[in-house]
């Protein structure tokens, strides 16, 4: 860590093919350090094959992965990177101490008392067997043992999927409060958008392996526009609209079109304009898979290095 | 071997933990820890086992001894059919015998076959292979420590039931330490037979991933080994022969040989089955094929080690071709 790269993940032309086919194909981007990521596709879109040839446990066919400038094939690399599976495996015939003593014994650089202050928090009992804990317990002590680890980078697989409202915001607010104090990278990849907007900075959208949109949110969410107006032409979408702008997403009702704009300019007084969610703007990308992607300059491979810092 | 490698579980750019190590007192550190804990019951089963066994062994021989000094006269070259041995000992030895028998079964069905499979099966795998270690270094530890003690603990029965075993061979069995079972209970055999059946169990399961499926399928081959080894039990060794007259009752054997197979011969070496010429005119049959003698093949108890090595020398060829294939996928691609 003498020279910290600036960038968390850099990705060049990453890819994986399976028997079945491409799972991730040509993914270069970067993820700055600090930030709180999202990945976000709908099923089946690479996101799994992406965070497991981060943890090594994927060796992509092509491309390279490199985490903090180290590549990812350099076992140098497990000591600074947390996994936090989406099924949450752990031993569960060890007790919670005995799980932390794992995380101890096998980590270089481990923290006992904030793992130990994570379970605490959550008033998980450290005698306990792991296989008789309940899924927000069990999800608490695989937090703990991310964390104990002290990456400078933690991956998160569906972190929140099996878990109940309260539990769900009960360590969203730990993740967050956790990441914040040592500066953690988080990349997670969930179902949640709603969650989503309010925990992250940061947007990596994949669709049929393929990486849509990559950038910060507060760069990539404004640079698009929700227009409704009268419908015409074939789609309803007035076909200056289409001319002058990018249209990721478009749906006509009665005779009325709305459309997710990226605009090329200013757009006309015709239509009236709102400016969407994060989640309007992710579910229009999900929808229409074949609409042009959208990465920031500083997401991508080769782009402004100053603008991280 | 232990400490070293849970030094070596550092890796050496990383600095060190801010809190500063948290107390230690116990023995096992890093990945020997993990893997110690994960089969915790097993192995100390498999120590205990072994305590027990060496102990009980170790015990009798004095009473053996003195057993084998009183009836001294009693037994002849072959081993007289002495009741009062099987009486005393008869019961010692089968129990010996099925313990060192069974116990390389009992390893790679129960030790070797879950020891990767359960790991993809609960996924834990992902948890190990996610924290600061090496998956090589993982699989060396996951995989060498088990197998140590298992070398260890069926090394220690196999040299104390051998030890039982060689002052009273020419009673145990009738003197019979091929067929019996003997043979694959003593010196290294039963040692290479639990180093062949664990690491066999190991690549099942890793092929297999699932943990039952692997453990039926180990023991499915643990038994097809206990027959591929009997056939090659007798190929082991030259089998030594002795000829004497037809019609006579021969001369008796080395003390210790177990008698293989009895032909009649004539007198140029032609060896005919012991059957031939017992039915019709028997005379004139032998006279016909010109024979002249009978032959016995034996085994000398002088050649069992020799034997018994070769054995084990297969055996642990074949793991070490098994356990090469292992490392190798293991290392090469993500499980």
């Amino acid at each position: 860590m003498s020279d910290p790269s600036p960038w968390a993940i850099e990705a060049e032309g990453l890819g994986k093919k399976y028997r079945g086919g491409w799972a991730l194909r040509d993914c270069s981007f970067r993820l700055p350090a600090g930030h709180i990521c999202a990945l976000v596709g709908p099923n089946g879109a690479g996101k799994s094959t992406f965070l497991g040839t981060a943890t090594r446990l994927v060796e992509p066919t092509t491309g390279t992965l490199k985490l903090f400038g180290v590549p990812v094939s350099d076992p140098a690399v497990l000591s600074r990177v947390a996994f936090l599976a989406q099924d949450k495996p752990l031993y569960p015939r060890f007790t919670v101490a005995e799980t932390l003593r794992l995380g101890r014994e096998l980590n270089p650089r481990w923290d006992q008392a904030l793992a130990e202050r994570i379970v605490r928090s959550g008033s998980v009992s450290l005698d306990a067997r792991v296989g008789t804990l309940s899924g927000g317990q069990r999800t608490r002590v695989a937090f703990a043992l991310a964390f104990g680890k002290r990456p400078e980078l933690l991956l998160l697989d569906e972190p929140m999927s099996d878990l109940d409202p309260l539990a769900r915001h009960e360590l969203s607010g730990l993740l967050l409060a956790e990441a914040a104090e040592h500066g953690t990278t988080v990349l997670m990849s969930s179902h949640m958008l709603s969650e989503l907007e309010v925990m992250c900075d940061y947007l990596l959208v994949l669709a049929e392996g393929r990486l849509r949109m990559a950038g910060q949110t507060e760069e990539l969410v404004p640079a698009h526009l929700l227009v409704t107006g009268v419908a015409e032409g074939g789609d309803g979408v007035p076909e200056e609209l289409r001319r002058r702008h990018t249209v990721i997403e478009s749906r006509v009702t009665g005779r009325q079109f709305s459309a997710l704009i990226r605009p090329g300019g200013p757009v006309g007084d015709g239509w009236e304009t709102l400016a969407p969610s994060m989640e309007e703007v992710l579910l229009a990308y999900l929808r229409s898979p074949e609409a042009p992607g959208l990465i920031a300059d500083e997401a991508r491979v080769g782009g402004p290095g100053e603008a991280a810092a | 071997m232990t400490r070293t490698r849970a030094a070596g579980a550092r890796p050496a750019d990383t600095a060190p933990a801010p809190g500063g190590p948290a107390p230690r007192r116990t023995l096992l550190h890093g990945l020997p820890w993990l893997v110690w804990r994960r089969h915790r019951t097993l192995l100390l089963l498999v120590l205990l086992t072994t305590a027990v066994g060496c102990l009980i062994f170790v015990w009798q021989r004095p009473g053996l001894l003195g057993f084998l000094h009183t009836h001294s006269t009693a037994p002849g070259a072959e081993g007289a059919p002495d009741n009062s041995f099987e009486h005393a000992y008869g019961q010692l030895f089968s129990g010996g015998r099925q313990l060192l028998t069974w116990l390389p079964v009992l390893a790679g069905v129960f030790l070797g076959a879950p020891l990767i499979a359960a790991e993809q099966e609960q996924r834990t795998l992902t948890l190990v292979s996610t924290q600061s270690v090496s998956r090589g270094r993982w699989a060396a530890a996951a995989i060498g420590l088990p197998l140590a003690v298992i070398v260890l603990c069926t090394a220690l029965l196999s040299a104390a039931f051998t030890w039982l075993w060689e002052p009273a061979h020419l009673l145990v069995d009738g003197g019979d330490w091929l067929s019996g079972g003997l043979f694959e209970s003593t010196g290294p055999v039963p040692v290479a037979m639990a180093l062949f059946l664990t690491v066999c169990g190991i690549a099942l399961g890793m092929l297999l991933r699932r943990t039952v499926a692997a453990m039926a399928a180990t023991l499915v081959l643990a038994l097809a080994t206990g027959l591929w080894f009997e056939r090659l039990r007798t190929g082991l060794g030259t089998l030594r022969s002795i000829t004497y007259p037809y019609g006579s009752d021969g001369p008796a054997l080395p003390r210790g040989a177990v008698r293989v197979d009895d032909w009649v011969a004539t007198a140029d070496g032609r060896l005919y089955g012991y059957g031939t010429c017992h039915t019709g005119d028997t005379e004139a049959c032998r006279a016909r094929l010109g024979i002249v003698h009978h032959v016995a093949q034996y085994f000398d108890y002088g050649q069992l080690a020799g034997m018994q090595w070769r054995g084990a020398g297969i055996l642990l060829a074949l793991t070490a071709l098994v356990l090469a294939f292992v490392v190798w996928r293991v290392r090469r691609r993500p499980l």
